[in-house]
């Protein structure tokens, strides 16, 4: 099966300076694909030139395996993509709007008045059917704007940062939404800065940063394989400095960090290198040794986290 | 690929530009006549226009009554047809201030035609669409122009008046509203060329400004420069023993419509003066062949050499020196700058037009006027 997305060695250099560095990126048909990054990581970059908006420097990108520099128009056919950034025409009624695109992807006029109901519905704008376009909230510019790169049936959505500047409740419609829109079968790209808005939407995620793909993958996998350097966070009840001094003799933890300590309680933040079990007699070796632990846990359960991880793991290499 | 299928194919193509151009302009027409500020703002143009009409008879009635006309010996031969000279005076002010008129409106309309697209961040989404960047380029142009040429073809009755005195005839009107069409058209192109090369609107107005202003006026102050540079003129006169090329005033619309206004005036008025400068008949020199002379008696001049007076009274035939090597001969056809006015406008605007479509394409996305061979299909999910 061709893959929806599919770029080799993908490289943008913006005058002299690098935006994407060789990125190589699979996304199968029904995947919804999240690419987390920090801003400036190439994310954009990426979408634009899947979207057959910037030309690479090198390497190739293919959507449904047509190569976006070979032959653009045909790739537009089969993508909708909703930028970052964009503006909505004045003077035109919702409807209007939603026509003239349909009519630039030559959709029948037999078949536009309906369809157009149709993707009102799915992104719930019915009722604003007859409103202009420029009276409608943020949020709901967003829906209109994702309504319009489905009027084409497009087999790929690239949705860049979708949920940008929008209320958490607008959020979560946004997610049901794409969620939606996957279970029609449509295969989603989304952007995002924040790895736990895609965590649970996406099937898999791609951490980028400053033009690399450090991970790809489920989430679940890149949580597995961070998992061996795991951060405990520990606090103790008795005396700080015993507590440390007793963990330093364990070769498997790192450097002991004390976090904060007020009159009774030592927090302590320990990278530990070992799974779960040697995580447990970690701690019945600590309670043996008589240290009062109150609490005992994995600080790394937090994605964001692992997203820092990932981001400074590489800034390591790189330095 | 057979010879057959070639030529259906290339068809298609065209009607897929033509649907393409047509999506576009019902877009842009929509939201540009929405609501009542079109037709008020043609309503408010025809009422000037009309108005302007009336202040032409007003001043050209006045001056008629004591207007003379000349005969051939220069002596009076009495008032010259009042109604004619009505009718020149307002067909003279009334195709130029449309011809202004046209200058300022045809860029308004497109200096933002791809720059504010830019601005507002929805090219962005029209460049994802499968429309051609040459459909958006074309479909935006007629747009915009849609309006201006509204405006001329409703002028047209206004103008029209002008048959009712006499002084101009139907073809007259006719040739002024081919210069203020092809004008529109170049003026359009202008502006949106600058909107599609500048990123900012307003950097885009001010260029496609500026053009227009050099073209219309800048022309020809560099051809009046460039005249009087060439050396002396002997009785002051402008243009009388070398001019600048001719071919600078050709992208200029104004010299065309002078030239139409002057070519219906029975005595010599404002644009007839303007005319004969560029003409080179502003000294009263008359040519036939290499034979020049004066009218008025006075002296043909010739470059390099002191100016010989000719010792003959007015509009006596005196025989000149041969000059036809040092001297540029005046123009004497009517109706010169017209068509040359309107192919080079034209050539300009096709010219403008491709370079505007390029600039739209995304850097290193192939541009081609022609429609790409077809891609393979690819299976589509269910």
């Amino acid at each position: 099966m061709t893959p929806i997305i599919e770029t080799r060695g993908l490289v943008k250099r913006y005058d002299g300076e690098l935006a994407v560095a060789g990125i190589d990126l699979v996304v199968g048909p029904g995947e919804i694909y999240g690419l987390v990054g920090p801003n400036g990581a190439g994310k954009t970059t990426t979408m634009r030139i899947l979207a057959t908006l910037l030309a690479p420097t090198a390497g190739e990108a293919r959507v449904c395996g047509i190569d976006v520099t070979a032959d653009p128009v045909e790739v537009r056919r089969r993508i909708g993509y909703m930028p970052d950034f964009y503006g909505v025409y004045d003077d035109l009624r919702v409807w209007e709007y939603l026509d003239f695109f349909a009519r630039c992807y030559s959709v029948p006029a037999a078949r536009r008045a309906g369809m157009i109901g149709e993707l009102l519905e799915i992104v719930g704008l019915t009722d604003k059917h007859d409103a202009y376009v420029e009276a409608l909230s943020r949020g709901m510019r967003q829906r209109l704007c994702l309504a319009h790169t489905l009027v084409h049936d497009p087999q790929l959505l690239i949705l860049d940062e979708p949920a940008s500047g929008l209320d958490p409740r607008s959020r979560v419609e946004m997610r049901e939404i794409l969620r939606e829109l996957s279970t029609m079968g449509k295969t989603i790209l989304v952007s995002s800065h924040i790895l736990t808005e895609v965590a649970e939407l996406c099937t898999a995620v791609g951490i980028i940063d400053r033009g690399r793909l450090l991970r790809s993958g489920q989430i679940a996998e890149i949580e597995r394989s961070l998992r061996a350097t795991a951060l405990l966070r520990i606090d103790v009840l008795s005396d700080g400095e015993a507590a440390i001094a007793w963990l330093g003799t364990d070769p498997r933890v790192g450097d002991v960090l004390a976090v904060s300590s007020n009159a009774d309680v030592t927090r302590l933040e320990v990278p530990f290198d070992g799974p779960a079990d040697s995580q447990a007699a970690l701690l019945q070796g600590m309670i043996a040794a008589g240290h009062t632990v109150s609490s005992f846990g994995q600080a790394t359960s937090d994605l964001e986290e692992i997203f820092l991880k990932v981001t400074g793991n590489d800034e390591e290499t790189a330095a | 690929m057979t010879a057959t299928t070639l030529p259906r194919q290339r068809r298609s193509g065209v009607r897929e530009f033509g649907t393409s151009v047509v999506t576009i302009m019902s877009k842009e027409l929509r939201s540009r006549f929405r609501g009542r500020r079109a037709f008020i703002i043609l309503t408010l143009y025809l009422a000037v226009l009309a108005l302007i009409a009336y202040g032409a008879y007003v001043g050209a009635v006045a001056d008629a009554t004591t207007r003379q006309t000349f005969g051939p010996d220069g002596s009076a031969v009495g008032v010259a047809n009042r109604s004619a000279i009505v009718g020149q005076a307002i067909f003279a002010l009334l195709s130029v201030f449309q011809l202004m008129l046209v200058a300022f409106l045809a860029p308004a309309f497109t200096t933002g035609a791809i720059s504010l697209e830019r601005e507002k961040a929805t090219l962005d989404l029209l460049m994802t669409t499968p429309l051609r960047p040459g459909a958006i380029v074309v479909g935006k142009l007629l747009s915009a122009l849609a309006f201006v040429v509204l405006m001329i073809l409703a002028g047209i009755p206004v103008s029209a008046l002008v048959l009712m005195y006499g002084g101009a005839s139907v073809e007259d009107i006719i040739r002024a509203q081919v210069v203020l069409l092809v004008a529109a058209v170049g003026f359009g192109v202008i502006g949106l060329f600058c909107s599609a090369l500048i990123k900012r609107t307003q950097g885009a107005t001010v260029i496609a400004y500026s053009t227009v202003l050099f073209l219309t006026v800048g022309t020809f102050f560099v051809w009046r420069l460039w005249t009087a540079g060439l050396g002396g003129t002997t009785d002051g006169a402008f243009g009388v023993t070398s001019r600048a090329p001719e071919e600078l005033l050709y992208l200029n619309p104004a010299i065309a419509m002078v030239e139409i206004v002057a070519d219906t005036e029975i005595t010599r008025g404002d644009m007839g003066t303007i005319m004969a400068e560029i003409r080179g008949t502003s000294g009263g020199i008359e040519c036939e062949g290499d034979v020049c002379f004066t009218t008025d008696g006075g002296a043909v001049p010739v470059k390099g050499e002191p100016a010989v007076v000719n010792d003959c009274g007015p509009n006596e035939r005196c025989a000149a020196p041969p000059v036809a090597a040092v001297f540029d001969p005046p123009l004497t056809e009517t109706g010169h700058f017209l068509p040359r006015f309107a192919l080079a406008f034209a050539g300009l605007s096709l010219l403008l037009t491709i370079a505007s479509m390029r600039l739209v394409v995304p850097a290193g996305l192939g541009f081609n006027l022609r429609r790409r061979r077809a891609v393979p299909a690819v299976e589509t999910q269910p």
